[in-house]
């Protein structure tokens, strides 16, 4: 099938609501905003805890969670196949080739994400945030609140770049998911399995997707900054 | 007596940034704290108010005997540190000063009383809606005063509160001051101002040489 040929198929799968295509992108989307709605707290708590506190072995946690930045993702999707395999520690839970096995997958590749780019938006905070709030009768929790009210936008790129990193890893979707069509069929491993059958017009499709995905939640995130910069630029 | 500390020293590794011997703040009283720059006039005031650690022994806070680390409650909640450069956080100037009542967890109506008698105080009224960052340096600086005020700290500790303000703002924030100490409070002020140097009944503290004299 040509280029031509190919994207004009891309977009009249989109258009036409096809069921197959849908159920990809549902399962995808579905997946992903699971495991980044568990992984968000933890992290943004773990981020939090790490920058604003000096403790034994610091900064190997730090040196850890930012060698995590780079693991590949399907190295996780091996760890995680051996835990979750019937006769793995975590066999009992019967999460292989099931969404729940790709949404503990998305947790972990989330996780060192939200608590790296965390972590620098506390580290790069103004400390008279945190001592203001102290001195002026915060809680432990209130001083929290506080500075991730006032990093929120360091927070908010945190969540966007997890949700980039998890929607479109292919290696331990593919390996835990197995990409069972209906069950654990994800965008990525759609568009591979697709474009090794040589056809393009549904990878074509699911990547306009994964794109217009990128373009909108990148977008929300620079109006939203564009509003903070344009109040502190008024001053 | 409202503070008193048998001794309090501050170094860093070898270097010995101040040791001071019966340090004692009275209540209801004004003091300035002058030195040379490097003196340790702001981590003095930092060290007061738990953001800086210190040696401390024999520290009695209103006939109590309490800690400086780990930094009490009870001096938590009597204790207000203003900075040099006061911060805000980025709500409404209303907002702000209501955010230490919040976290004391006071009533919608007491928090809307105080901080709207906090604000014609400070003259800032007319900017409560307003985001802080658009705020000059002297209304900043009125509106952490009124952050602080709101709290009726039994001691304020207020670093260079006028210092980079000149001409209206600095006078201000100036004739602000004397009212702080009649509401009650006791106010240390590390500062070079030569008007806030000169404020009647205000007692003179400098530190030199690591030692505090009192003139």
């Amino acid at each position: 099938m040509a280029l031509w040929e190919a994207v004009q198929a891309a977009f009249a799968l989109l258009f036409t609501g096809d069921p197959v295509l849908w159920r990809i992108i549902w399962i995808s989307l579905s997946t992903s905003m699971l495991g980044l709605l568990i992984a968000t707290p933890v992290a943004v708590a773990g981020g939090y805890a790490i920058a604003m506190h000096q403790f034994p072995a610091r900064r190997v946690v730090i040196w850890l969670a930012q060698a995590a930045l780079s693991l590949p993702t399907v190295l996780i999707g091996l760890l995680l196949y051996m835990l979750l395999s019937r006769h793995g520690p975590m066999g009992g839970l019967q999460w292989l080739f099931t969404q729940s096995g790709i949404v503990a997958g998305q947790v972990i590749i989330a996780l060192p994400v939200l608590l790296a780019f965390t972590l620098a938006a506390v580290q790069a905070a103004d400390p008279r945030y945190a001592e203001t709030a102290i001195t002026h009768g915060a809680s432990r929790w209130g001083v929290m609140t506080t500075m991730l009210y006032e990093v929120r936008f360091g927070v908010m790129a945190a969540v966007i770049s997890g949700f980039g990193r998890v929607v479109s890893e292919v290696g331990c979707a593919m390996m835990v998911g197995g990409n069972i069509a209906g069950e654990t069929r994800t965008i990525t491993t759609a568009i591979a399995l697709e474009t090794s059958k040589g056809e393009f017009a549904q990878g074509i499709a699911l990547g306009i997707v994964l794109v217009t995905i990128a373009l909108a939640m990148n977008g929300a995130l620079m109006l939203l900054q564009g509003d903070a910069h344009a109040a502190k630029g008024s001053a | 007596m409202m503070l008193s500390i048998g001794r309090l020293t501050k170094r860093y590794d070898s270097h010995t940034l101040f040791d001071l011997t019966d340090f004692s703040l009275e209540g209801a009283t004004a003091y300035v704290l002058t030195g040379v720059n490097g003196a340790g006039k702001s981590t003095l005031l930092r060290v007061l108010a738990g953001l800086a650690p210190a040696e401390a022994q024999d520290v009695q806070f209103e006939g109590r005997s309490v800690s400086l680390s780990p930094y009490p409650s009870l001096l938590r909640q009597s204790i207000v540190y203003v900075h040099q450069h006061p911060i805000m956080f980025s709500t409404s100037v209303a907002d702000n000063i209501a955010y230490g009542l919040k976290a004391r967890g006071e009533s919608h109506a007491a928090i809307k009383q105080a901080v709207h008698d906090a604000m014609s105080w400070a003259g800032v009224r007319h900017l409560a809606d307003n985001n802080p960052a658009t705020l000059s340096g002297g209304e900043k600086q009125r509106v952490a005063l009124a952050r602080a005020k709101v709290l009726h700290p039994r001691l304020l500790l207020l670093d260079e509160p006028t210092a980079n303000l000149d001409g209206a703002a600095r006078e201000q924030v100036i004739a602000l001051i004397p009212t702080l100490i009649h509401a009650g409070s006791s106010v240390v002020m590390a500062c070079h101002d030569r008007d806030l140097i000169n404020l009647p009944e205000v007692q003179r503290m400098k530190l030199r040489d690591g030692k505090l004299e009192m003139k």
